[in-house]
């Protein structure tokens, strides 16, 4: 920082345009301006615009105050990216006293015309004059708030025919050709040349974000092939523009980092809090790096987020995380368990202080001082006191107190690798956008605003340029960690479950309140701007967690992982159904595809839309089961409670712990067929049930009779189903159906194809049973048919053995008659 | 001299800023750095009484959810703005007393409705009175401004100053525990 500071301050430091003979003379029309009085506080020179009328719309130097500087100087200027765009705090007092103007606003306002021409006026045959590379970083660094790049690439072609009308030769005899180095005009057509070589160099990303820029120059480029001026062409050449796919495409993989070879955990439980710091720096970084200058401007222009998907992406993660945090925390049942997890989460806000990763820091800290959680007052005296004292001091580095004073003063302090809290940074470009207008003196474009609002989008840039990100990437924990912030849960139903947790006057003093525990209260909806992630994100970013799990649990790589592996992956997703759900086929293990189909219904459906269930007592006159505990709902009358809306039914005790939707709001069309209960929480109700009477049926002929009440729902609805099903377009199922295996994963499949394939899987085992009953009946038969032989055999067999004794008494008889 | 922070909230797009440049540097000046420690700071006295306010604009933080928990937690007195221009941002600001509520865990809040862009009259969407009956709803003041024409600016602030007078906020108190 202090390194830097001097170049940046070089326009104060320093007289700006230097005084004297110049041949500028030889560039523009004389009279040369008197060299502008400056002093080592105040170098501006007094702009030629400021309270004349606007100038000639044409780009002419009709009017040139600035000395064109044509110094020899050694070579083209050192980057102007690297100085950080803010100053210590008592230089900008000094500056204001003075009444300096920001650095690199040599003017306060012009035409956009007259900037260019400024800005081309800035350069020598030989590169950039030192002394305006303020001016000219904030020029092309801020073009994009007043005009397109495209805009500005065709102002410099348009500048280059013209030569010829406004530059006065003042050779005798000159030909103004390539070969005439000394020419004026040809001296003219090479500063634009330098100035657009400059462009390209410093502002790549400006012209590989756009393809119409690089088309304008190229239509220079083949300008000067035309007139033979090689040398020149070389300068605008652009075929050497480094790629920055990162930034156009959301989904673009960093490739260097599937090289890790170490295998870490995936589950919260286990995840040291250093390997979770540096994952969530590199999910932040990678979300913040994308952001644009279009979306900067946007935002503060229009205040909203619309159209602006990078930004969105960047603050969705931001409220995605605190989120989560919450959500870990109040997922744990007893308030030790719930102290420990914000334990582990400061200790990672320890390390991403370390890091330097302020805005997680902010989003974590947020989270952990959320009023969800700062009213767990149980929780919060489990909590050690050391990391009370953590948390405080963390709280305190982000308090916005005195316009965020401790954190601006620990930011500008950090050397290296940081991220800024984003929120604010767009705060101060909102202030100044809203302060200072865009066009002053008439239909001037106010540059002194540029210059200022350059100062804070400077450094952002700079730091979405940073590649020294000090985090290995672990790209399976990446994913896991990034689907976990994908959850979306509204305010409201965190805060719902904080009461659950620890009701209110309980044992805190917010019992004051007047609300009633039971009214919600409905959140604001000012946060709709930020939409949860669509459906294809998530589906991308269940794909890649479920690959990263497998990869890292199945180890015998047979596809498959173990009942207790998921439960502890699940850890990391708070508040989602249970296994037995996921295992559809009940086989005890899970497969990739059952996990897929899981996550993706659980996020399409059972978080993003409302938790709360329409609950009312009721008396049940068929052994019913709770769907959280799946126990019995014991009891003669009011033994449990139902969902009036989707017909869910639970104790008492875990109603408020029922993290299934309520799935009939919203989807009609099954509502007429079973009253209103909804068709998922058949699904689940009916395979847990299913599994059930697996176990119990021992005796095949009583099933019937024994059936549950839900059993019966279950058979009732199939059959309707059936009848839907029917009459739906026999041709349209078998047509999707062949759609949806030429698409590589299962898992794109609609809802309405999971149902068909419910469907088909229940009526499968509909035809089983009645083939077990019959085989069963079978066997009776055969069994009869086996002891009536058997009691044949017997019969047969005593005949005979009554017939040998007969005939050996007969025998008998006969010997001893004879004796 | 008595230090006060105010916070100001509402939706996007609403003036939140432009009301607080207004009042903080009175006219729109030329050399203008919101980054600097002091920049929200302003003496005003009321009531003959001098104090020092400090403002909290939240503008362009408005969708980092969780920063609005701080800010609220940080604020004694509360600037709610919506625009005149636009029901919507009329509806968003209506569950804002709950929400502060929550954080601060008491009933009785400092706050101030302000209609703002009453310049604006003939894009109007929203009704003088139907602001009066929310604001009364709250038991709290309300006022229409502009803070293009400066109508009504420091009026909101010298309002939210004697709001605090009256009803002091006990910091921490309710929300005991600070975490």
């Amino acid at each position: 920082m202090t390194s830097t500071r001097p170049s940046l301050m070089q326009d104060v430091d320093t007289p700006g345009p230097r005084p004297g003979p110049s041949p500028a003379a030889t560039v523009v029309t004389p009279p040369p301006p008197p060299p502008t009085p400056t002093s080592s506080i105040s170098p501006t020179p007094i702009p030629p615009t400021s309270s004349s009328p606007p100038p000639p719309p044409a780009p002419v130097a009709t009017q040139q105050p600035q000395p064109s500087p044509h110094q020899q100087l050694p070579a083209a200027p050192p980057t102007p990216m690297g100085p950080p765009g803010l100053m210590e705090d008592e230089q900008r007092t000094v500056a204001s006293v003075s009444g300096t103007v920001v650095a690199g606003a040599v003017v306060r306002a012009a035409t956009p015309e007259r900037l260019i021409q400024m800005c081309v006026e800035s350069f020598t045959e030989k590169g950039l004059d030192k002394n305006q590379e303020e001016f000219v970083t904030v020029f092309f660094l801020m073009h994009q708030w007043f005009m397109t790049s495209e805009e500005l690439a065709q102002a410099f072609i348009d500048l280059y025919p013209c030569c010829d009308e406004t530059i006065t030769c003042t050779m005798v005899a000159c030909q103004h050709l390539p070969i005439n180095r000394d020419c004026a005009i040809q001296t003219f057509k090479e500063m634009i040349c330098q100035a657009v070589r400059y462009w390209i160099d410093k502002f790549p990303l400006h012209l590989d974000m756009d393809s119409k820029v690089t088309t304008a120059i190229r239509r220079l480029s083949s300008l000067l092939q035309a007139e033979g001026n090689y040398r020149l062409k070389e300068l605008v050449d652009v075929s050497k523009v480094p790629s920055y796919d990162w930034m156009r495409n959301m989904s673009v993989r960093n490739t260097t980092c599937g090289k890790h070879v170490r295998k870490v955990s995936l589950v919260f439980n286990h995840l040291e809090p250093k390997e979770l710091a540096a994952q969530l720096t590199y999910l932040e970084y990678k979300a913040f790096r994308r952001v644009h200058f279009s979306d900067y401007k946007n935002y503060a222009v229009t205040a909203s987020l619309k159209d602006q998907p990078k930004l969105e992406r960047s603050i969705a993660l931001f409220n995605g995380l605190s989120q989560w945090v919450q959500c870990m925390v109040l997922s744990k049942t007893t308030p030790q368990q719930r102290a420990d997890v914000i334990c582990k989460f400061i200790d990672v806000s320890k390390h991403l202080r370390v890091l330097q990763n302020f805005n997680t820091l902010m989003a974590i800290v947020g989270g952990l001082s959320h009023s969800a959680l700062a009213r767990l007052s149980k929780t919060i005296a489990c909590l050690p006191p050391e990391s009370q004292k953590t948390l405080m001091d963390l709280t305190d580095l982000l308090s916005s107190n005195n316009n965020f004073s401790n954190y601006r003063k620990v930011y500008h302090q950090c050397t290296g690798f940081k991220i800024p809290i984003l929120g604010v940074h767009l705060k101060d470009l909102i202030s100044l956008h809203t302060a200072l207008p865009d066009r002053v003196d008439g239909n001037l474009l106010n540059f002194r605003k540029m210059a200022q609002l350059a100062i804070i989008l400077r450094e952002l840039t700079r730091l979405q340029g940073q590649d020294n990100l000090p985090v290995d990437a672990n790209m399976d924990l990446v994913n896991t960690l990034r689907l976990s912030l994908d959850l979306y849960h509204t305010e409201d139903e965190i805060y719902e479950l904080s009461l659950a947790r620890e009701p209110r006057g309980s044992l805190s003093s917010v019992s004051i309140l007047p609300t009633t525990p039971t009214k919600p209260v409905v959140f604001a909806d000012w946060l709709s701007g930020i939409s949860p992630p669509d459906s294809d994100t998530i589906n991308k970013h269940v794909h890649d967690m479920v690959e990263a799990v497998f990869k890292n649990y199945d180890h015998d790589k047979d596809g498959f992982i173990s009942h207790e592996e998921f439960d502890s992956i699940a850890g990391n997703f708070p508040f989602i159904d249970s296994f037995c759900v996921l295992d559809a086929d009940k086989d005890g293990m899970i497969s990739k595809r059952e996990m897929k189909t899981y996550f993706i219904r659980a996020n399409s459906h059972a978080l993003r839309n409302s938790f709360k269930h329409a609950f009312h007592e009721t008396t049940y006159f068929k052994p019913t089961f709770c769907i959280h505990c799946t126990g019995l709902l014991w009891g003669l009358i009011k033994q449990g409670w139902k969902c009036k809306d989707c017909g869910i039914n639970a104790h008492k005790h875990c109603k408020d712990l029922v993290v299934m939707e309520c799935r009939s709001k919203g989807s009609k069309r099954t509502e007429s067929m079973s009253n209103g209960v909804g068709p998922h929480d058949l699904t689940i109700t009916a395979k847990r049930k299913i599994s059930q009477r697996h176990q119990k049926r021992s005796s095949p002929s009583h099933t019937c009779q024994q059936s549950t009440q839900t059993e019966g729902v279950v058979l009732r609805r199939s059959s309707s189903l059936k009848v839907m099903n029917s009459s739906n377009n026999h041709n349209h199922h078998s047509h999707t159906h062949r759609d949806c295996t030429i698409m590589d994963g299962e898992y794109y499949e609609e809802q309405a194809l999971l149902y068909e394939r419910l469907l088909k899987a229940e009526e499968a085992r509909e035809k089983l049973i009645e083939e077990n009953s019959c085989l069963r009946s079978k066997l009776d038969l055969a069994n009869d048919q086996i002891s009536l032989l058997k009691s044949h055999i017997g019969n047969i067999r005593q005949n005979t053995i009554a017939f040998i004794l007969e005939q050996m008494d007969a025998l008998h008889m006969q010997r001893d008659t004879e004796v | 001299m008595k230090e006060y922070k105010v916070v100001v909230l509402g939706s996007g797009g609403v003036g939140k800023s432009a009301l607080t440049v207004k009042f903080v540097s009175g006219t729109f000046m030329e050399k203008y750095d919101p980054t600097i420690e002091d920049f929200y700071r302003k003496e005003i006295e009321v009531d003959s009484a001098p104090s020092v306010l400090e403002i909290l604009d939240t503008a362009g933080t408005e969708q980092f959810a969780s920063m609005r928990d701080l800010y609220i937690k940080n604020g004694q007195g509360f600037v709610i703005v919506y625009s005149i221009t636009s029901i919507q941002t009329f509806q968003d600001i209506k569950t804002m007393r709950d929400q502060i509520q929550r954080v601060k865990g008491v009933e009785r809040i400092p706050m101030i409705l302000v209609g703002n862009k009453s310049d604006l009259d003939s894009q109007r969407e929203v009704s003088s009175s139907e602001g009066a009956s929310l604001a009364q709803h709250w038991g709290c003041p309300f006022l229409e401004t502009s803070a293009k024409s400066t109508n009504n600016v420091n009026e909101v602030f010298i309002e939210i100053v004697r709001e605090m007078n009256s009803t002091p906020l006990r910091d921490n108190k309710g929300c005991c525990i600070i975490l």
